[in-house]
């Protein structure tokens, strides 16, 4: 663990692969040139046996970013210390360029429900995720990135904008942002906000790391027009183009492509790669802008 | 069997087992499964593919969820399994 | 009065695992009025990752009965099991006891132990990784001291036994074809990894009796004599060794009664 042991907290600005097990051998025989590796955390807080062994020899040659789907940072009960001990013990062992989670909650009474359920936006919520994003990154004893969510509806007692108010966790806790992409479409069509718009109000600055996936597309109760963030395929054309447009107001940042649904074979996966890293090379450095660790 | 006769047998049972091991030399960790071919039938295993279930941070827009209404039988592989002249749908029955 | 965040949220959950409630209050969309189809893709989202999660940690039990039959089957657990913790590796440990006891799957009686190794399967994939006893360290132990011990498995080890061929019904089901299943009888079927590649093996006659002991506290002595009750032919040296050029455990130790 040479190079894990003093890696910088940063990935680099290239586009990255959610690393699933029936790549392990593929990508330990060719070492293809991928910019780094993400995992789901939670896939690698068993005890031992082979996902631990592959990713110490995946993370061994590439930069490594670790994102949670757990934690539940937007629920109203207390964060799980049980929870917050595995992902320190997780982060100490391999120690990634970044760590990060989602705005969304999961967890409940009835016990973890494995999907990214919405919040309404309100001055007592915004003081609940500011403090879990807190004791957090005290347990953590770094910075994290808080993802932008998908949503399929919305909350009539929510007060603040969405990104004020991931703006507003971001400057309280001095966390940093991760912009999924995907998930700008997919609220955006079914919300009828536009998305560019949204990205031109997102705190850039606070940006340190892309998201990008696949959607979905079906149609609601009313007959409109409703998107899935399915993550089930290739980056959708609207969502490279907003992708496009995102970089340019940030320049490169890290870039992961996410395929969890129907994973494709490793070569399917890693041209979306390819293309992304084509746009991240064609974007201009965006000097003077304050990058979030 | 007495506690002395039984840590005699057991003894030399195992003390023959282990004279008839004795040609290999200390085994590499990752050379020692399988090397006991004698013993015990071994299965074809899984790979890394089935490495069960991970998380998941996407949602589906496979619609199935129908409540619990419960109508379905039994229709796999159990139907058609032949198992030496049972049908694999069957308990056998117990005599 | 206004809910508290935590009475919308539970208001949210219990909407969300409970389809005859109502909607929960205070939920919209940008139309301003509420659409129960999108409420819908929160709770089809947690099912349906749930009983995919089922299915990717049971394919053998879900080739058996044929996935409508599963899918259902796995729809009524996931209703009442949620998982215990964000952990989906361990989500269905107890699913092979909620298949026992659920009536339709009656007629497959093995259906259940089948279940059981994939439980197993994935438990030795995750445990925790150690050296496993060799054999130079069996051979090392004093004659005399033999059927007093006591062992530790290795953290992989598990041990599934049934009145049903379950380890050769699994391992016919490891290709796309179902292969033919040999003989119709009872199976003790070992799951150990003591590398990095989970090894799974039926286990003779009397020998599923003797881990079972073993695995249960018992000492050599006692599981022994406990192995020949049941198979006359049992043979100790055989099994001892065997099992532990599988892997099967991590170290040898006086009983607890031993004055050592």
């Amino acid at each position: 663990m040479s190079i894990t042991a003093d890696r910088a907290l940063a990935l680099p600005q290239r586009a990255g692969l959610g690393l699933k097990p029936e790549h392990y051998a593929t990508i330990l025989a060719d070492r293809p040139d991928v910019g780094f590796f993400e995992v789901h955390a939670e896939n690698y807080m068993g005890a031992g046996g082979p996902p631990h062994r592959y990713l110490e020899a995946i993370a061994d040659l590439y930069p490594l970013s670790v994102h949670g789907v757990g934690l539940s940072i937007g629920a109203a009960r207390p964060l799980d210390r049980e929870h917050l001990k595995r992902l320190r013990l997780l982060v100490d062992r391999y120690r990634p360029q970044s760590f990060s989670e989602h705005l969304a909650w999961s967890t409940h009474d009835s016990g973890f429900l494995n999907d990214l359920l919405p919040l309404p936006y309100t001055a007592e919520t915004l003081a609940r995720v500011i403090d879990h994003v807190d004791e957090t990154q005290q347990w953590l004893g770094r910075p994290m990135l808080l993802e932008n969510p998908s949503t399929y509806l919305l909350f009539s007692e929510s007060t603040i904008d969405e990104i004020d108010f991931l703006a507003a966790v971001a400057s309280r806790t001095g966390c940093g942002l991760l912009l999924d992409v995907n998930n700008v479409m997919v609220s955006a069509v079914n919300h009828r906000l536009d998305p560019v718009s949204y990205i031109d109000r997102f705190p850039i600055e606070r940006v340190g790391e892309i998201h990008l996936a696949g959607y979905d597309e079906t149609i609601d109760g009313a007959g409109d027009r409703l998107l899935i963030d399915a993550h089930g395929s290739a980056v959708r054309a609207d969502v490279v183009e907003l992708f496009r447009h995102s970089l340019s107001r940030s320049g490169p940042l890290p870039t992961l492509i996410e395929w969890d649904n129907d994973v494709p074979d490793f070569a399917t996966l890693h041209a979306e790669a390819i293309r992304a890293d084509a746009m991240l090379s064609a974007a201009a450095p965006h000097g003077g802008v304050i990058r979030a660790a | 069997m007495n506690r002395s006769t039984l840590t005699l047998a057991l003894a030399g049972s195992l003390a023959s087992a282990i004279a008839s091991t004795a040609f290999a030399a200390p085994l590499a960790p990752e050379k020692m499964v399988g090397n006991e071919k004698c013993y015990g039938i071994a299965l074809k295993g899984q790979n890394d593919c089935a490495a069960g279930p991970g998380t998941t941070c996407a949602g589906t827009s496979t619609m199935d969820y129908q409540g619990n209404a419960w109508k379905a039988v039994p229709a796999g592989t159990c139907v058609s399994m032949n198992v030496n002249g049972h049908k694999g749908m069957l308990a056998p029955v117990k005599s | 009065m206004t809910m508290t965040f935590q009475d919308s949220q539970n208001a949210f959950a219990s909407a969300l695992l409970h389809p005859d409630l109502p909607l929960p209050h205070g939920i919209t969309t940008a139309r301003g009025t509420a659409d129960p189809l999108r409420f819908a893709i929160y709770r089809n989202n947690v099912h349906v990752s749930l009983t995919m999660a089922l299915a990717q940690r049971f394919p053998v039990t879900q080739r058996l009965v044929g996935s409508d039959f599963f899918t259902g089957m796995a729809r009524v657990y996931a209703a009442d099991h949620k998982p215990a913790s964000p952990l989906m590796m361990h989500y269905g440990d107890d699913f092979p006891a909620f298949i026992a006891a659920f009536p339709p799957a009656a007629s497959v009686a093995y259906l259940a132990d089948v279940a059981q190794i994939e439980v197993a399967w994935s438990e030795a994939y995750h445990a925790a990784d150690g050296p496993p006893l060799e054999i130079a360290q069996l051979a090392a132990i004093a004659p005399e001291r033999i059927a007093d011990l006591v062992v530790i498995p290795h953290l992989s080890t598990r041990l599934v036994r049934s009145d049903f061929p379950v380890g050769s019904i699994w391992s016919a089901h490891q290709d796309e074809t179902v292969m033919p299943v040999g003989e119709w009888r009872a199976e003790a079927v070992l799951i150990v990894r003591p590398e990095m590649q989970v090894e799974i093996r039926i286990l003779p006659e009397g020998d599923g009796e003797f881990l079972a002991c073993l695995l249960g506290g018992a000492t050599l002595g006692d599981a022994a004599e406990a192995a020949f009750a049941v198979a006359a032919d049992f043979d100790f040296g055989s099994a001892l060794t065997g099992l532990t050029m599988l892997g099967a455990f991590s170290a040898f130790e006086p009983s607890e009664g031993e004055v050592s």
